[in-house]
């Protein structure tokens, strides 16, 4: 009876140290860290600046949990490597300029949908990615560079920002 | 300790429950004078362990009690109401046993719980005050219901024997209690739910409706995934104690009675499991439709290998139940005719554990992991989920048929339609097969989406179908069946019992893994996108350190499973003394 309940002990110990191996040997042990807020200088170069978008949308803006980097089958939103070039297509279709396209892609994702995708993506500017205006600028000034010429620049850009940002509060 | 009159019995637990609850109100009161002022962003750091991982142990270990004295006491009404219809003095008495189990489990439940009730507001004061400002009234209604539920638990344990003959009315506060406990997690559950989910609140977290704010997203599959998980950790418990006193027993007739007592808590567990994906499937849906960031995060972002470790972890209690159930063979008069067929089946489910942890899909994901980072498309990895589905259900499949097998094997069908009988359970079992694994190599070839929405629900589906199927045929086809011999129960090896044990320290781990997953989907947030975790703790830790974290979460747990087990032994003598004496 007595080394009967040891050998109940022991099963216990040892089962929690075998799942606990496994936690630490066999599965990746990165930590996932909340985001800092990221500062971005008036008059930053454009390279600079797009350096700044793309640590975004791989970071803290998240977008790569939907995103794949190139078109893929079954992809559940637009890919990236592209998306320049696709956006500007879309833009031209609607008669606005690219600049507008694109910031009323991430702060008003369910005004213009991308064909064949479905109405999932939340405005970037609100919880939980909660970007900032100047992080928003960063973010479209690479997507702009996947594909097409970037014309958008901090902070000359804020003002067609807020203009979107505004008519998006009223609708 | 049944000795005790019914009065004084109700009358202790409530004075009980008083005393811990006051001391936490004293202490908290206490604290909060001595304790330097909090962070100004609303925070107390405890010191050396930290305030997360703190509330993190004491949380889950709540939870676990919470879990058992929930769930225990739904079967032990079915258990006590079964007994009673059918005047089966052995199932009254295995009743009588879960409910003094869950009945002592109490008093353990509520220091626990008072020992979080200090801590929270101590350590977190800012995120209390908020929750208190939105959910503040279902707190209050929480206790009172807490109340009653010890009146009623304390009535029912005390009143088992004096109201023996009115077997009708003891059932009918047994449902009472099940009732009081339902509530009791209905409240919690929309705590966690608005954390999670929110709902009812302006974006700067302020109050606009209540209700909504209860009534979250997540509140109502929460609330069911949880009152299924509770039954079928409560009978993992229940099992855990029936190893315990069979392998302390002193007598054949012990041995008989717990031996029957640890398999038909198994069962129900392992019966009730089978629910679980369904219904944890139904919560996914919700958190998807909350935010579908939050869920392909939950899914295939940061927590994508914590499904891996799932799989092993179920694997593994499916590896138990079979080999518990093989050699439960043994004991079944004509059992051993079956021998050879449970040989195969354990090969079936060693080949789908086999799957799960093909070495080639891990080092490829990981390969894959490192080169992308934890943002993953959630694709790839989802991928990796279409085959271990595929494989959880084939060996579910595998141990539902060791199960039918173990049940009919002391059994001689005398219907004239045997043969077809076994022709018509073949095809079944080789149809189903074929189809969850031919939709499982199709799932490979459709966007995610549709296997998520379509083809899984149709596998799992199948599978049902399947069982049920299988179990009808089986209760016609056996239906007055020669009986070669009746089991012998309590001629079990001794390992037998530690497959039990195994069991239930798999999904306690499970348990304590996939709470941490639940909470961890919040990420930095206390109440997701409305109120930041501003505090230095506020990350994921990596897999390794969760997993430390949730092995001394068991191990405590099972610490104090045992002191209970430990005291119902004491407790039992003192009483056979006195009487003797
Ligand atoms: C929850 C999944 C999800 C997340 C997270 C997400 N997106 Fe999207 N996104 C989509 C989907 C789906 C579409 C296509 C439907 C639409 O246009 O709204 C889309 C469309 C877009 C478009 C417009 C494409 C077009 O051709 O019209 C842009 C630009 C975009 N996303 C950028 C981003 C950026 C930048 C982020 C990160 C800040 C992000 N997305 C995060 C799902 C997501």
């Amino acid at each position: 009876m007595k080394s009967g309940v040891l050998k109940l002990i022991l099963v216990v110990i040892g089962l929690n140290l075998f799942f606990t191996y496994i936690g630490l040997d066999f599965l990746p042990q990165s930590e996932s860290h909340p985001p800092r807020e990221i500062k971005i200088q008036e008059g930053i170069s454009q390279d600079d600046l797009i350096v700044i978008g793309e640590k975004i949308v791989f970071g803290k803006g998240q977008c790569m949990v939907c995103h794949p980097m190139n078109a893929e089958t079954g992809m559940r939103a637009p890919a990236i490597a592209t998306i320049g070039r696709d956006t500007k297509e879309h833009a031209k279709k609607e008669g606005i300029s690219h600049e507008e396209y694109l910031f009323d892609a991430l702060v008003n994702p369910s005004k213009h949908i991308a064909e064949g995708f479905d109405d999932i993506m939340s405005p970037a500017h609100k919880p939980p990615t909660s970007l900032s205006e100047g992080e928003l600028i960063a973010v479209a000034a690479y997507l702009q560079s996947r594909g097409e010429r970037v014309t958008i620049s901090y902070p000359e850009s804020l003002s067609i920002l807020k203009e979107v940002m505004k008519k998006e509060g009223g609708s | 300790m049944a000795e005790k009159s019914i009065k004084q019995g109700v009358i202790k637990g409530i004075i009980k429950l008083t005393v811990i609850l006051g001391a936490s109100f004293v202490l908290l009161f206490m604290f909060r004078k001595m304790l330097p002022a909090p962070t100004e962003d609303g925070y107390r750091l405890l010191p050396v362990i930290g305030s997360r991982v703190w509330v993190w142990i004491v949380a889950q270990l709540h939870l676990n009690f919470a879990a058992f004295v929930l769930g225990v006491p739904i079967f032990a009404v079915t258990m006590e109401f079964l007994g009673w219809r059918r005047s089966d003095e052995r199932l009254d008495r295995i009743a009588y046993d879960f409910t003094k189990l869950f009945t002592l489990a109490y008093t353990l439940t509520a220091l626990l719980g008072a020992v979080l009730m200090v801590s929270l507001p101590l350590l977190y004061p800012k995120f209390i005050d908020h929750m208190m400002k939105i959910l503040g009234p279902t707190w209050w209604v929480y206790i009172l219901v807490m109340y009653g539920e010890v009146f009623v638990c304390y009535y029912y344990f005390y009143s088992w024997k004096r109201m023996k003959d009115r077997k009708g009315i003891h059932v009918l506060i047994g449902v009472l209690l099940n009732v009081m406990g339902i509530l009791m997690l209905l409240i919690t559950s929309s705590w966690v739910g608005y954390m999670t989910t929110p709902g009812g609140v302006s974006e700067t977290g302020e109050l606009v409706n209540r209700w909504q704010a209860i009534k979250t997203y997540m509140w109502i599959p929460l609330s069911l995934h949880r009152l299924v998980a509770n039954v079928v950790f409560g009978a993992g418990i229940a099992a855990a104690y029936a190893a315990f006193r069979f392998i302390t027993a002193r007598s054949d007739d012990e041995r008989a009675y717990y031996d029957w007592m640890g398999y038909t808590s198994a069962m129900i567990a392992i019966g009730f499991s089978l629910i679980l994906p369904g219904i944890g499937y139904l919560l996914g849906v919700e958190i998807y439709a909350f935010n579908e960031q939050m869920g392909i995060q939950l899914m295939g972002g940061f927590f994508a290998w914590l499904w891996v470790m799932q799989a092993i972890l179920i694997g593994a209690i499916l590896f138990a139940v079979n080999y518990y159930l093989w050699i439960s063979l043994n004991k079944m008069p004509g059992g051993q005719r079956y021998f050879k067929y449970v040989k195969f089946l354990f090969v079936v489910i060693f080949l789908g554990y086999a799957v799960w942890l093909t070495p080639h899909s891990v080092a490829l994901s990981l390969e894959e992991a490192r080169r992308i980072g934890s943002y993953h498309p959630a694709l790839g990895k989802l991928g990796v989920m279409a085959s271990k589905n595929t494989a959880v259900i084939i060996s579910y499949l595998a141990t539902f048929i060791s199960f039918a097998i173990f049940r009919m094997s002391n059994k001689e069908p005398v219907v004239s339609w045997v043969k077809t009988g076994q022709l018509i359970r073949i095809l079944l079992i080789v149809g189903s097969s074929v189809a969850v694994l031919g939709l499982g190599v199709y799932s490979y070839m459709v966007p995610s989406v549709t296997r998520v929405k379509v083809l899984s629900p149709i596998q799992f589906g199948v599978f049902f179908l399947c069982i049920v199927a299988l179990y009808l045929l089986d209760s016609r086809m056996y239906k007055g069946a020669r009986i070669i011999g009746e089991p012998k129960w309590g001629k079990m090896p001794e390992r037998s019992q530690y497959a039990l044990i195994a069991i239930t320290v798999t999904f306690t781990w499970l348990m304590g893994m996939m709470g941490y997953m639940r909470a961890g989907g919040r990420q930095y947030w206390h109440v997701y996108g409305i109120m930041k975790d501003t505090s230095p703790e506020a990350y994921l830790p990596s897999h390794g350190t969760a997993s430390v974290i949730v092995t001394i979460v068991t191990v405590l747990f099972f610490l104090l499973v045992a002191f209970i087990f430990w005291s119902i032994m004491k407790l039992e003598r003192f009483s056979e003394q006195r009487r003797a004496g």
